[in-house]
């Protein structure tokens, strides 16, 4: 074992939580039966990591051993740091008949003409999605392992979830990924989140929608009327209309969780008032964000409230519509452009 | 505008009917539960987001005998909602028959002034001002307790009182100095 997989581990056994590592190991399954007992997890982080070393010299286990540990763990949690979004565009006739063994064979392929020092590991998920991960070097240098890309994609979607990747490994990616899923195009998708799961929810639709009806719901357990007969709402129908249009434009029932939404305006400053800010050729620049631990959440319950008017604008409403939360905000297209907004949580 | 009347209707044997407004209709539902829980006499509770109320429950709506504005302080939308609101009253609730209840009145979040606004709009409708408590079961049960006071009055269930007498005696004041900076 060198040096360099003696940090790696170093680095991954302070990252993971002790509770963790048991479960974790189970999995990876490259300790037998009796090593796995002889680990004692109630030990210190350091006295554990010494224990595994010595078990991973014995076992003559290599770097690409431990890149498995990682990927396992990642898979588990993929809820640390920010995911970004990539869309596939115009999809080729043989797009959809991809599958998981020439996805794998290409990406790698076409990604090693790309960059000679890359470090690259693929595994298949248990919900059909496809990890990525990715160890980066350059002309000189052995793919750094301390700081791996990963990405998800899901097969047979045009949607590639990236997060830890900087902008000069971005092209190398996207032309690989574009190659191995015969696709033509690439762009970003303008979504971000701490959560993997809670921003493919929102993109691939998995969460409870509410479509536009006449009718209240006939579910009784939808329609909470039952209560002390000497309370009584006087504006009940009017909330209940708020509720629904809030509904209507965020989903009801649990909403993925988005901490953010970012708004860049470069529209003119229209106040009539105001004169000499309106009469300013230049447009008025400025980002307006709004955040919260449930952005969608916050939101809904803005609008259902009445704190946000209801039907709820567009630039609110596209943000589940569109999956998107960037948006460049430009006076040139008509209709909501020229809104502007305060942020709320 | 229909403006809600004191008198338009006949009372209700051994029953009181209070309508809490407020714009965010949080505290007025916990309220509105601990209301009812009295047992000496019926409780109606009516909740409203703000005033004017709609004509379509005109019939079924009883002689409303106590109005409560409840005032969140940490927002300035809630005071303006209870300020526009006022303005669908008959004068004649103003003789006893209008509360204001305001909250988060020690939050750090909400300004001075705001308490000022609303201290200045209560002394000037002669109307009494009651701080409450809304987030703990406690300060929930004192606000009843203190609502379901001014009620029997205000619903005449309290003999040799009344509600004009009442609120002479528990109306709010502008103390003289609330203009003048502090310099404490």
């Amino acid at each position: 074992m060198d040096d360099s997989t003696k940090l790696f581990l170093q680095r991954f056994m302070r990252r993971i939580p002790s509770y963790m590592l048991r479960t974790t190991l189970e999995k990876w399954g490259r300790l037998t039966a009796a090593q796995q007992k002889s680990i004692d997890f109630t030990q210190s982080k350091w006295a554990l990591t010494e224990a595994l070393l010595t078990i991973c010299e014995e076992n003559k286990l290599a770097m690409k051993h431990l890149i498995e540990l990682e990927m396992i763990y990642i898979m588990d949690n993929p809820n640390q740091g920010m995911w970004y979004v990539l869309q596939l565009l115009d999809p080729e006739d043989d797009a959809h008949s991809v599958e998981l063994m020439q996805f794998k064979e290409q990406f790698k392929s076409h990604l090693k003409e790309l960059v000679r020092h890359v470090s690259i590991k693929i595994k298949n998920h248990t919900d059909q999605a496809v990890w990525i991960r990715i160890a980066w070097g350059d002309a000189f240098s052995r793919p750094n392992h301390l700081k791996p890309t990963f990405g998800v994609h899901y097969l047979q979607t045009p949607y590639v979830f990236v997060t830890n990747l900087t902008s000069k490994q971005k092209p190398l990616l996207s032309q690989a990924v574009v190659l191995s899923t015969r696709y033509q195009a690439i762009k970003d998708a303008n979504l971000s989140g701490r959560k993997l799961t809670a921003i493919r929810d929102l993109l691939m639709r998995k969460y409870q929608q509410v479509f536009p009806t006449k009718y209240p719901s006939p579910l009784a357990e939808n329609n909470q009327t039952i209560s002390n007969p000497h309370i009584v709402k006087e504006q009940a129908e009017p909330a209940a209309n708020r509720l629904h249009m809030a509904c209507k434009a965020f989903g009801g029932g649990a909403l993925p969780q988005l901490q953010s939404a970012v708004y860049k305006l470069k529209t003119k400053f229209r106040d009539d008032p105001n004169k000499t800010m309106t009469e300013r050729e230049e447009p008025f620049r400025c980002v307006v964000k709004f955040e919260s631990t449930n952005l969608l959440e916050s939101l809904r319950h803005c609008a259902s409230s009445g704190i946000a008017s209801t039907p709820v604008t567009p630039l609110l409403s596209c943000i589940p519509l569109k999956g998107r939360n960037y948006f460049v905000i430009t006076d040139n297209d008509s209709g909501p452009s020229s809104q502007t907004h305060q942020p709320q949580n | 505008m229909s403006l809600l009347k004191p008198f338009s209707k006949l009372p209700g044997l051994n029953s009181a009917n209070i309508l809490l407004v407020e714009s965010e209709e949080q505290f007025q539902q916990s309220l509105a539960d601990a209301l009812v829980e009295e047992t000496t006499f019926t409780v109606n509770v009516r909740l409203a987001k703000s005033l004017p109320l709609p004509v379509e429950n005109e019939e079924s709506r009883p002689r409303i005998d106590l109005v409560v504005f409840i005032i969140n302080l940490t927002s300035e939308l809630s005071l303006q909602s209870a300020e526009a609101s006022l303005k669908c009253l008959d004068p004649g609730y103003f003789l006893g028959k209008v509360c204001f209840m305001v909250t988060n009145a020690r939050s750090a979040a909400a300004p001075v002034e705001r308490l000022d606004v609303a201290r200045k709009l209560a002394a000037s409708l002669h109307c009494p001002l009651l701080f409450a408590e809304d987030q703990t079961p406690d300060g929930v049960t004192n606000a009843t307790e203190r609502l379901l006071t001014i009620l029997k009055v205000a619903a005449g269930l309290v003999p040799m009182a009344t509600a004009l007498y009442l609120s002479n005696l528990t109306r709010s004041t502008v103390p003289p100095d609330i203009e003048q900076p502090s310099f404490n």
